[in-house]
């Protein structure tokens, strides 16, 4: 349906962006907002969440299902859910992806945690490392590229999932989306699109940037997301 | 003075890694604790700086029990290097040997400072290695970084745990010579963990050999364990030539070396063929006027020649395998007789000048001179053992 409409009437209105910028403006930031705050509030719950399953090994496989769980659970669902108790202002989608953004994080943080190999653990110990300060100045800090890989991923998905917000009457990109369908008018979904990309694009190249100057020792040097997954090939 | 006072480390399991260790670690010398996988070498060493804990028995440094220390500040005091160098790959080499400066309170400029001196003495270039990551290193250089950096604090105490089994020979025979360098300036307690025999005679002033089961099997020089290996197990551990092997601990000077067979190249052959028969000697050394090896002659075919030709224009063999007697072991003398086409090597001195050359008769009696005179030192009462 939407796509045959679209078709009949597909062209690009250029002129509507300059026209619109005082509403185009405060929605992209307003998402910006929503793709950030959830994964950066997720990554302070994650990593002393991640710390505890790597000290207390039976801790994470029942802090794995759970997060697996809440990530199967639809988000519209879970906004409606949360309408009850939180109205329908930011927190009510803040909280769901934020609650997505740990699913994703505290796997990595973990992961990470875990890729500081046996022999540099050894070696911090026995030259005199108390545990918090081998976890700040040796453990965390090599952690440090297989956490920022999954806020890419935390970040991006929060920043397109933050549009469903709309729905619910929180400002975002989304209202684009939903106000071009309405008036039959795709301009509108384009510029929606096209800024939702964007501002995911952007920011993972910010991540990404922050990962090379953050740890420039690993530059031309292998880091796999995981253990698990860091040699699928065998015999290296 | 580490001292191991009744030490049996046994695990939940069951398992038994020490059992009831009795074993003194005097101070500036180089221990060295060898044995098959499992015999509870490594487990012995991390119980020094308490990464592991004894379950009976205690382990003393300089007379205080290791369990009474804060562990964190003991082992500040304790240089460690592993086999797997255990670097931070998020250091440079000098902040990776910096760091038990910094964790004592040192000053970052300071330590650093500190690093850059380790560098050298390890033999590592500052200006071009001080600001590389780990990973852009060599094994033998990690392996430095390794050494250089559990010496940082200047501990009067070192573990290595394998330090050198992941780099290849020529690399490993390399860092054991600048250990042993090292320690002659150093003189720190050094104990060293291995499962490699050689290693074990090569580096260590003392070697203690474990048996499986985490027990004491022998603790001698590394000269008396090939030469007196305490039983069976120990003799088999050591291997079948330690006859051979240990005749590189003592030096080729107690060689009684022949000078009357040397003659300079201006002899006449008559002459010469009369000193070889003289000396019972069928091969005459050649030297020059600068008392350098020129080859060998054969008295036998000497004879053929004109009596008055000198030996300078004679058909010689080559020169063969030198030797220093000042510097090098029986082992090396005897290796360069047995390689050389005339049974016979040449002693040389610093200056590659002719000492006298060796025969099997000569060395045979060198090796059983000083075979005896190690006996009687390790045994000075005379009983037997």
């Amino acid at each position: 349906m939407l796509r045959i409409r679209l078709a009949g009437d597909a062209d690009m209105q250029w002129s509507w962006i300059p026209q619109n910028w005082s509403i185009i403006w405060p929605y992209t930031l307003d998402n910006l907002l929503l793709g950030l705050v959830p994964p950066l509030i997720g990554l302070v719950i994650a990593l002393p969440v991640g710390i505890a399953c790597v000290a207390r090994r039976w801790l994470y496989p029942p802090v794995l299902s759970l997060s697996s769980a809440i990530y199967a659970l639809p988000s519209l669902a879970l906004f409606v859910v949360l309408i009850a108790y939180t109205g329908l202002g930011n927190l009510t989608v803040i909280i769901p992806l934020t609650l997505f953004s740990l699913c994703v994080l505290i796997p990595n943080v973990v992961d990470g945690l875990r890729s500081v190999s046996e022999p540099v653990r050894q070696a911090a110990t026995a030259m005199g490392f108390t545990q918090v300060r081998r976890l700040v100045q040796v453990e965390l800090p090599l952690a440090v590229p297989v956490v920022i890989a999954g806020l890419r991923v935390a970040v991006v998905s929060s920043i397109s999932l933050a549009s469903l917000g709309q729905l619910i009457g929180v400002s975002s990109l989304g209202y684009f989306f939903i106000d071009g369908l309405q008036r039959d008018f795709p301009t509108e979904i384009y510029v929606g699109l096209a800024l939702t990309i964007l501002l995911a694009v952007l920011c993972d190249v910010i991540l990404v940037v922050s990962r090379a100057l953050l740890t420039p020792w690993a530059r031309g040097r292998r880091i796999g997301p995981s253990p698990r997954l860091a040699w699928p090939v065998a015999g290296r | 003075m580490i001292t191991f006072d009744g030490v049996t480390k046994r695990y939940p399991d069951g398992t038994v890694a020490v059992d009831s260790l009795n074993l003194d670690i005097p101070d500036g010398k180089i221990m060295v604790l060898v044995g098959p996988s499992g015999c509870g070498k490594t487990t012995t060493l991390r119980m020094i700086n308490r990464l592991v804990e004894p379950s009976a028995g205690r382990v003393l440094l300089d007379g205080r029990d290791v369990a009474d220390a804060n562990p964190s500040r003991l082992r500040r005091g304790i240089g460690y290097v592993i086999q797997q160098t255990g670097l931070f790959p998020h250091r440079t080499v000098e902040d990776n040997i910096a760091t038990v400066p910094m964790l004592t309170g040192r000053k970052k400029a300071d330590a650093r400072a500190r690093a850059r001196e380790l560098m050298e003495l390890v033999g590592l270039d500052p200006p071009t290695m001080a600001r590389r990551y780990p990973h852009q290193l060599s094994g033998g250089q990690q392996q430095r970084v390794g050494v250089a950096r559990a010496l940082a604090a200047d501990p009067p105490v070192l573990l290595m745990d394998e330090p050198f089994s992941a780099v290849d020979p020529i690399v490993r025979a390399a860092l054991q010579d600048e250990l042993i360098g090292l320690q002659a300036r150093l003189h720190k307690t050094v104990v060293l963990v291995t499962h490699d025999v050689e290693e074990a005679i090569k580096v260590g002033d003392l070697v203690a050999v474990f048996r499986p089961g985490g027990r004491l099997a022998q603790v001698d020089s590394p000269e008396r364990l090939l030469g007196a290996p305490a039983d069976d197990y120990v003799r088999d551990f050591v291997g079948f030539d330690r006859g051979i092997r240990r005749l590189s601990f003592f030096r080729a000077v107690s060689l009684d070396l022949a000078t009357d067979s040397v003659l300079p190249a201006a002899t006449t052959l008559a002459d010469a063929i009369t000193v070889g028969k003289r000396a019972g000697e069928p091969w005459l050394l050649v030297v020059g006027g600068d008392r350098k090896p020129l080859g060998w002659a054969a008295v036998a075919d000497l004879e053929s020649g004109p009596p008055d030709a000198t030996l300078a224009g004679a058909d010689l063999a080559p020169v063969g395998h030198t030797f220093r007697p000042e510097a090098d072991s029986l082992r090396a003398a005897l290796d360069a007789t047995l390689l050389s086409r005339t049974e016979r090597a040449v002693g040389v001195d610093d200056g590659g000048q002719v000492l006298g050359t060796t025969s099997y008769e000569r060395l045979r009696d060198a090796i059983r001179a000083a075979e005896e005179a190690a006996d009687r030192a390790a045994d000075p009462v005379g009983g037997g053992r």
